[in-house]
């Protein structure tokens, strides 16, 4: 196909059917036209309702930090502090104590983090605590930070990371 | 020194010592755990196995026999040797990086690691640990092992110490240590095999009482593994956040070399040093653990009846005490530098000039006055627990005897305490009750003579607060000074803290008093 140069020096002169924009106006409408038709009638829209409907998270997001469970329902952070040392942005406060022997069926080493706090105002959510953590107890996968007018709330707590019961088991993500 | 080929490379060693710090010397690294060169060589680990060999003598002629390229035929031992173990002599053949050697090295750290329970993210050791460090460069990246790993419970074994069996490599250091070193025979093997274990044999039968001596510390610092752990500092950092600065320890006048371990500005322990041939390889716990709390209370204020002032308010009015004053007594000195005591000595030299009767008396304790400078409580830690007493001695002649310096403490008008009531670091104020037992405070309680006494502090407690005045000064950590230790030698502190800034040692304070002092002065005359 030919290609039509324009030379931008001079000044284009516009032809007498151009003047009028009629052709590009019934493109543009046509594409409105063709979405229209497709969301109203075909059902056929792409945008969803935020943030009452959610579309689907890629399996790679990084959202979220969520602490994770071994199959018996123990924590599996043994607070090793890898993960506040690896943090590029400083966002992990640990805190490590040793495990009561009346507790030690909520751990599973006798060491465990009294205090882990994430500051969402602080992390870039780069993953790197994910990459170094050992035991398979921390995952951005919480889904999508939402805003907050409070600053505490935006510094997550183990017990807002921490997931019920169960959890991924190491390496798997998802 | 003798030569030697190592790995068909002839060198020259010193052959008084062991191997293994013989080929330190040279930078040659033979893995070890239970060798120490403090202790008795034992070989129990096994991981030190090196390849021996003589040069073949030809009977007959007594003349190296050569193989075809002119080469000394060497006879190696079939078998590996410990290397800890094996004496050096003049011509000997050693290989400590053949495949033999490496494969023989992976071999004994997989026996080592079958009942480890590779728990390095909890373990405290970890960072510091030879197990670790010779794991990854000397050890096999996978396990063989499938059966279930041998589990005993942590034990409690000492006021400070912790024993984690699954983690023991049974290298036979800390029984070493407590044997041939601090002289009690309280550790000790038990049972056989698979079940060896360390065990706490205290002199009046199981279970009576916990290892109590000074070198707790020093016990998990030389474990190689992480089966040994102190209790105080369990769990409270990891140990590559450490800075490291070298400096002398406080805790007696022995003033031992130290490393320091500093993170977010708060000193966690003292190490050995860096250079251990040089400085000596062990720290006592009084010593290791003496920073423990020293963040905690610290004066930062200067306080004027308890109450926390600034010193543009605070000095002029302690400047007109001295004005008025005719006696003034400086207590204390035995914890500060030389640099300090003659900026303490000067200040005392210009209330002189201005008229006043100055004294200066630095001993306050008990085994002061009964002249116990040189009792030694073990083999390090000295009763003396000043780090400058000999400093302060040998510059300030002081009282006469113990009256009369209870009788020039009542007759002064203003008394300097210079960090007495802080010193060593003990003093706070949620320890009270052993501020009480101090005679000084004691002695100016019963008389009430707290509206005559200036504290010059480094930590906030009940005599700061019931002093006319406290200035704060700078701490040990904090400054870098000259001291003189137990034999008479100057040894340097570094600066290893970060202070506050302005904050002012003794010496300082004392300087920026007397020029109020002496504008005073200038405006009276």
């Amino acid at each position: 196909m030919a290609t039509k140069t324009i030379k931008v020096s001079e000044k284009y002169a516009w032809k007498w059917y151009e003047k009028f924009y009629f052709m590009s106006i019934s493109l543009g409408m046509f594409v409105t036209l063709k979405h229209f038709i497709k969301s109203a009638f075909l059902r056929q829209q792409v945008t969803v309702s935020y943030p009452e409907e959610r579309k689907p998270l890629s399996s790679r997001f990084r959202g979220l930090h969520r602490h994770k469970r071994d199959e018996e329902g123990r924590e599996r952070c043994t607070a090793c502090y890898c993960c506040q040392w690896v943090c590029p942005a400083d966002a992990i406060h640990i805190e490590a104590a040793a495990v009561k022997p009346e507790e030690q069926h909520l751990y599973r080493e006798d060491k465990y983090a009294k205090v882990f706090n994430v500051d969402l105002l602080r992390c870039i959510f780069c993953g790197l605590c994910e990459e170094a953590c050992p035991k398979g107890a921390i995952y951005l996968d919480g889904g999508i930070p939402m805003p907050d007018d409070s600053r505490d709330r935006l510094i997550l707590t183990k017990e807002m990371m921490m997931e019920p019961t169960g959890g991924k088991i190491i390496g798997e993500r998802l | 020194m003798v030569n030697i080929f190592v790995d068909g490379i002839e060198v020259s060693v010193d052959e008084s010592k062991n191997l293994i710090d013989a080929l330190k010397e040279i930078n040659i690294d033979v893995p070890h755990f239970c060798y120490h060169p403090k202790l008795e060589v034992v070989g129990m680990c096994r991981i030190c196995l090196i390849e021996t060999g003589m040069t073949k003598i030809d009977p007959a002629t007594k003349a190296p026999v050569l193989d075809e390229n002119g080469k000394p035929v060497v006879m190696w031992n079939p078998k590996l040797q410990a290397g800890c173990n094996t004496a050096i002599t003049p011509g000997m053949h050693i290989n400590v990086a053949s495949d033999k050697v490496k494969k023989a090295r992976e071999g004994v750290m997989e026996f080592l690691l079958i009942n480890h329970p590779l728990d390095c993210p909890v373990c405290d050791k970890s960072g510091e640990c030879s197990l670790q460090n010779y794991s990854f460069s000397v050890g096999h990246e996978t396990t063989r092992y499938k059966e279930v790993k041998r589990n005993i419970p942590q034990e409690k074994i000492g006021t400070n110490l912790l024993i984690n069996h699954n983690r023991c490599i049974l290298c036979y250091r800390c029984v070493r240590f407590d044997r041939d070193i601090v002289g009690v025979h309280d550790l000790e093997m038990q049972a056989r095999g698979n079940d060896t274990v360390i065990a706490y044999t205290p002199p009046n039968g199981a279970g009576s009482g916990l290892l109590d001596h000074n070198y707790q510390g020093a016990l998990a610092d030389i474990c190689p593994v992480g089966a040994l752990l102190n209790e105080n500092i369990l769990f409270r950092s990891r140990v590559w956040w450490y800075e490291q600065n070298q400096s002398i320890c406080h805790g007696c006048s022995t003033l031992c070399n130290v490393t320091t371990n500093i993170k977010n500005n708060e000193i966690y322990r003292y190490m050995p040093p860096e250079n251990p041939e040089k400085n000596g390889y062990f720290i006592c716990d009084k010593g290791r653990f003496s920073t423990s709390d020293f963040s905690r209370d610290r004066l930062f204020s200067y306080l004027l009846k308890g109450h926390a002032s600034k010193s543009k308010d605070v000095l002029p009015q302690i400047a007109e005490r001295v004005q008025l004053a005719h006696n003034i007594l400086v207590i204390g000195g035995t914890t500060e530098s030389q640099e300090d005591l003659a900026g303490i000595q000067e200040a005392t030299t210009t209330w002189e000039r201005l008229g006043k009767a100055v004294k200066w008396e630095y001993r306050t304790l008990d085994y002061m006055w009964n002249n116990e400078w040189d009792v030694q409580i073990d083999f390090l830690l000295m009763k003396d627990q000043r780090p400058n007493s000999a400093g302060v001695r040998a510059l300030v002649s002081g009282l006469a005897n113990r009256n009369e310096y209870e009788s020039a403490v009542k007759a002064a008008d203003l008394i300097f305490v210079v960090n007495e009531f802080a010193a060593p670091y003990a003093y706070r104020t949620d320890n009270f009750e052993e501020l009480k037992q101090n005679p000084l405070y004691r002695l100016l309680e019963q008389n009430n003579l707290w509206d005559r006494v200036i504290v010059l502090g480094t930590h906030a407690n009940s005599a700061t607060a019931s002093a006319l005045s406290a200035f704060p000064v700078l701490a040990f950590p904090e400054k870098a000074g000259t001291f003189i230790d137990k034999k008479g030698m100057a040894r340097k502190s570094q600066v290893s803290l970060k202070a506050p800034q302005g904050l002012p040692s003794s010496a300082q304070v004392l300087a920026a008093l007397n020029r109020y002092v002496e504008q005073n002065a200038a405006v009276t005359v």
